[in-house]
């Protein structure tokens, strides 16, 4: 069974190089490889995560690896050093694997109707295929040098699919922005695994796990705080979210398969699977929790204004990966991988919607030249409605199941203050997600007058997936999650966590549905439903099958928005708080200068000095190549002077 | 001051610094062999001087100065004759235009 | 009549006179050899030069060598330098400058040995006699064949080659077409 271990990345990755390789001359079959490729690997995947999550032999509870061969054998010094190419699989990798290999299948297939008319799609699904590759590395790895470099290589697929068509300015600025950005937080990642060895002399994780305990509680601390740099980096939380809406410029199946459903999930997959190292510095929980909240309402507070439809779901993804790490954050580990879980299939169900409806509307981007298509783009609006019920937390769908639990969690958890502001993003993320289906869908169509005529739904191959993607949508939360802290997916997962939840203290109490937690699930259902109202009532609605229509009131949104303190934060809303021009003068501006002043030293002083001796040198020579004249008296002269100089000393000698 | 050693030697000594001076500073080639002629008949006079004076050196001084002699005669002819030959390729007796060595 | 060790009428001696006569001699004419533009006239002072010195071998009790150096020098070397001259003259000889530019430090280095020399001499005690001894031929003839046979023969044979060499350096080239004329 761990022999098929190898074939899941390796699949994807043979069909990188055939596509790279034969793509340009069959640019029309370009996709057939990549697309069979990830097919079996999600076969594969599929097999080897159900035995996994059963805890089926040879998995059992603890997991199992394979170990390929020995990538760095340097094991000769003191402090040795041995690093392999080894693949591990536990319930937590299954987890992942489901909904890389999943939701990764299904974009290649959306993406061949997508891309049908890009003179580049071979380059395209040969990046696609490479980054599944990377992905399932990271994901598989059982050492962090492996991880950390399935980390670079999706940061590195990150930027080439986000610069996919890169003659356009914005898009190169913004792929490079990503890896910038990315990097940042990849540093941090590095100092921790140095700090890792250092204090442990083992990368391979389990071993890393078993033995956490005997390190400093400083070195505890300083590798929990590193390794959640990285996370913080590749899962854009504050203050490295930045990059996150820009990379908005690539494709729309990169966005569903990168920013939404797998590579943006790195960072909480990380942190999950280093629980242990977490466990042991409770103070770095309290700061992954805070950062992640906080990235939560900011991320919910700029989607209130945004009005590129793909902007608003960037900014949903920030603030849906901030609950994610409140939940690690707080100690409920299976409710972020939950969590995880759902929002990958509703998120990517939602972008892979959006990537209908603009290219329904011939690339249109702006909301605010949509509107009224929901009786011209059936299949799209009922799917992607169901993603927006699914995301607002309306129960049952899976939405619901996972934020309750986070909220549930928090709150019982004694992270009152974490449970306060979720509750608030709640109500934010509803009312937000259904003014995007009011500008969207609902009311008058705002179209432009010669797209009007050919708004038509799209081919099968793009509408397929998406009502694939709706069924898990809606039900994974009753399969997986109900009932709730019991259900199917605790206990595959209890095994990886309980280690640290018995560490914490916090022992996970049985639900009560009468008690706390039944209490907790009607404050946030009867929120989100209040929202969901005053959005309708301001972006209109239109669901005949519930008899619900109602106009869209432009006027009143204006009003709202133009009272006087609302107009402040309207703007820094609109403005995203600032974060990127405070980064450009920071870092691009004075940065620069720095940069500027370094190499004036660097040309002036070091250069100056090293040419310098060389002038020098070549100078003296020069001087001194004078004194061979040629002649023989000069040279005679030269013998006299050092006789009498010689011989006066011997005569002063002699005579003293 | 005939009875004295040291009178000869002074007066050899200063027989070899007119040499010397003419060696390092005429420019013709024939004069600084003549100067050399001087040099080597200062050491000469050093010799017999020496062998006159100090009784156990008496022979020997004259045999070495006899050489010193014979060798002067050799080195002059060769001299003379590398100097005629570059007079032939350089046209001049002059030294300052011998000087294809240089940098 | 005998010539008596003083001169007439002084408390000079005849040794003393002769000494100073002859070292101004030797230091007058070798001044006269670097010093004067005609090169024809330093090689004739340089001759006046041997002959002085010859003088000085004779009251050095050493006449062998003063006759050996009239012979070889005078009736050789300056033969030898005086045709070297004629054969490498140029018109304009005369009329260009005599020393070179380093002359002067030349000069100062001149003074500097004979400075040192005559420091050395006069600050050391030689293991002198105070008398002035007479080399009789004969031995020098004994010690010639005998202990210094071998310095003998060498130099027999460098002034074979001497000779050999400087007819070879000194020839003309001869012209072409007559080189296999053996």
């Amino acid at each position: 069974m761990t022999a098929l271990l190898p074939l899941i990345p390796i699949l994807p990755l043979g069909g990188f190089v055939l596509t790279g390789l034969l793509g340009r001359r069959y640019p029309e079959d370009a996709h057939r490889i990549a697309v069979w490729a990830v097919v079996a690997a999600w076969v594969v995947a599929s097999i080897v995560a159900v035995m996994a999550l059963l805890h089926a032999s040879p998995f059992g509870t603890a997991g199992a690896g394979i170990t390929l061969w020995t990538w760095i054998p340097a094991n000769g010094f003191s402090h040795g050093f041995n690093a392999d190419i080894g693949l591990f699989v536990d319930p937590l990798t299954a987890c992942l694997l489901i909904v890389v290999t999943t939701i990764g299948m299904l974009v290649h297939v959306y993406s061949i109707g997508y891309m049908a008319h890009d003179p580049g799609r071979w380059r395209f699904f040969a990046y696609l295929n490479l980054f599944m590759f990377s992905m399932l590395v990271l994901i598989l790895a059982d050492n962090f040098l492996l991880v950390f470099a399935g980390w670079e290589l999706v940061g590195l697929c990150s930027y080439l699919l986000i610069g996919f068509w890169y003659p356009r300015r914005s898009a190169a600025v913004a792929a490079k922005k990503a890896f910038l950005v990315n990097r940042v937080g990849d540093m941090g990642f590095a100092l921790g695994i140095m700090a890792v060895w250092t204090q442990l002399g083992t990368l391979n994780m389990q071993a890393v796990f078993a033995r956490f305990g005997s390190v400093p509680h400083e070195w505890q601390i300083a590798i929990a705080l590193l390794i959640f740099c990285g996370a913080v980096g590749k899962s854009a939380q504050f203050p490295l979210h930045v990059w996150l809406p820009d990379a908005m410029e690539g494709p729309t199946p990169v966005s569903a398969l990168i920013h939404a459903a797998t590579m943006v999930n790195a960072g909480v997959y990380l942190v999950a699977r280093c629980n242990p190292i977490f466990g042991a510095a409770p103070e770095v929980m309290v700061v992954v929790a805070a950062i992640g909240i906080f990235t939560a309402i900011l991320a919910a507070s700029i989607a209130f204004t945004q009005t590129d439809i793909k902007r608003v779901l960037a900014y949903s993804t920030l603030s849906q990966l901030g609950y994610m790490f409140a939940s690690l954050g707080v100690g409920a580990w299976t409710a972020a991988i939950f969590h995880l879980m759902s929002h990958g299939f509703f998120k990517g169900l939602l972008f892979l919607d959006s990537g209908s409806v603009i290219h329904s509307v011939d690339g249109e981007q702006e909301m605010r030249k949509m509107g009224g298509l929901a009786r011209k783009i059936p299949i799209t609006y009922a799917t992607m409605l169901v993603g927006s019920i699914a995301i607002a937390g309306v129960p049952p769908l899976a939405g619901f199941f996972s934020k309750d639990e986070i909220l549930g969690g928090a709150f019982k958890n004694g992270f009152l203050w974490v449970w306060a502001i979720g509750f608030v993003v709640a109500g934010m993320t509803a009312f937000y997600m259904f003014r995007l289906m009011g500008m969207t869908f609902w009311g008058p169509s705002h179209v432009d007058a010669e797209v009007e005529h050919h708004i038509h739904e799209s081919p099968r191959s793009m509408t397929g997936p998406l009502i694939v993607l709706a069924i898990p949508a809606a039900v994974l939360g009753l399969v997986i999650g109900f009932p709730p802290e019991t259900g199917l997916l605790h206990q595959w997962l209890a095994p990886v966590f309980e280690g640290t939840i018995a560490a914490s203290g916090h022992a996970e109490a049985a639900y009560n549905f009468f008690g706390i937690d039944g209490a907790l699930a009607i404050a946030t259902t009867a929120l989100v439903a209040v929202a969901i109202v005053v959005a309708w009532r301001l972006f209109g609605v239109e669901i005949p099958s519930l008899g619900l229509r109602a106009q869209p009131r432009p006027d009143q949104v204006r009003e709202i928005s133009a009272r006087r303190g609302l107009a402040a934060l309207y703007n820094g809303s609109f403005h995203k708080w600032w974060f990127d021009d405070i980064n450009n003068k920071l870092f691009v501006e004075w940065g620069g200068k720095l940069a500027a002043a370094a190499f004036w030293f660097d040309r002036t002083i070091i250069d100056g000095t090293v040419n310098g001796v060389g002038t020098v040198t070549a100078g003296a020579g020069g001087w001194l190549r004078r004194v061979q004249t040629g002649r023989v008296q000069n040279y005679a002269l030269g013998i006299a002077v050092g006789l009498i100089v010689i011989a006066a000393g011997y005569l002063y000698l002699a005579i003293r | 001051m005939s009875g004295s050693l040291d009178s000869y030697l002074i007066l050899s000594g200063l027989l070899f610094a007119i040499g010397t001076f003419g060696f390092l500073g005429r420019r013709n080639a024939i004069s600084m062999l003549m100067s050399i002629e001087l040099m080597l008949n200062a050491v000469n006079l050093t010799i017999i001087a020496f062998g006159a004076f100090v009784k156990p050196l008496n022979v020997h001084a004259s045999v070495i100065a006899l050489i010193v002699i014979a060798v002067a005669a050799a080195e002059a002819t060769v001299g003379l004759a590398i100097v005629m030959a570059i007079y032939r390729n350089k046209k001049t007796p002059l030294v300052d235009e011998y000087d294809s060595m240089s940098e | 009549m005998p010539i008596g060790q003083t001169l007439p009428f002084t408390a000079v001696r005849w040794d003393d006179v002769l000494f100073v006569v002859l070292a101004i001699m030797l230091l007058g004419s070798a001044l006269l050899v670097v010093t004067m533009r005609d090169i024809i006239r330093c090689g004739l002072a340089m001759i006046a030069s041997f002959a002085s010195l010859a003088g000085i071998y004779v009251l050095l009790g050493n006449p062998l060598i003063a006759a050996t150096q009239v012979l070889v020098y005078i009736g050789a070397i300056s033969i030898l330098v005086l045709f070297a001259i004629m054969l490498t003259q140029t018109k304009n000889a005369p009329t260009r400058l005599v020393f070179q530019t380093q002359a002067w430090v030349g000069a100062i280095a001149a003074v500097a040995i004979a400075a040192i020399i005559a420091g050395t001499v006069l600050t050391t005690t030689w293991p002198s006699t105070g008398a002035v001894a007479w080399t009789a031929t004969s031995d020098i003839a004994t010690m010639l064949f005998s202990q210094y046979v071998l310095p003998f023969e060498a130099v027999s044979v460098l002034l074979t080659a001497a000779v050999v060499g400087g007819v070879l350096l000194a020839r003309r080239e001869p012209p072409a077409g007559k080189e296999d004329r053996s």
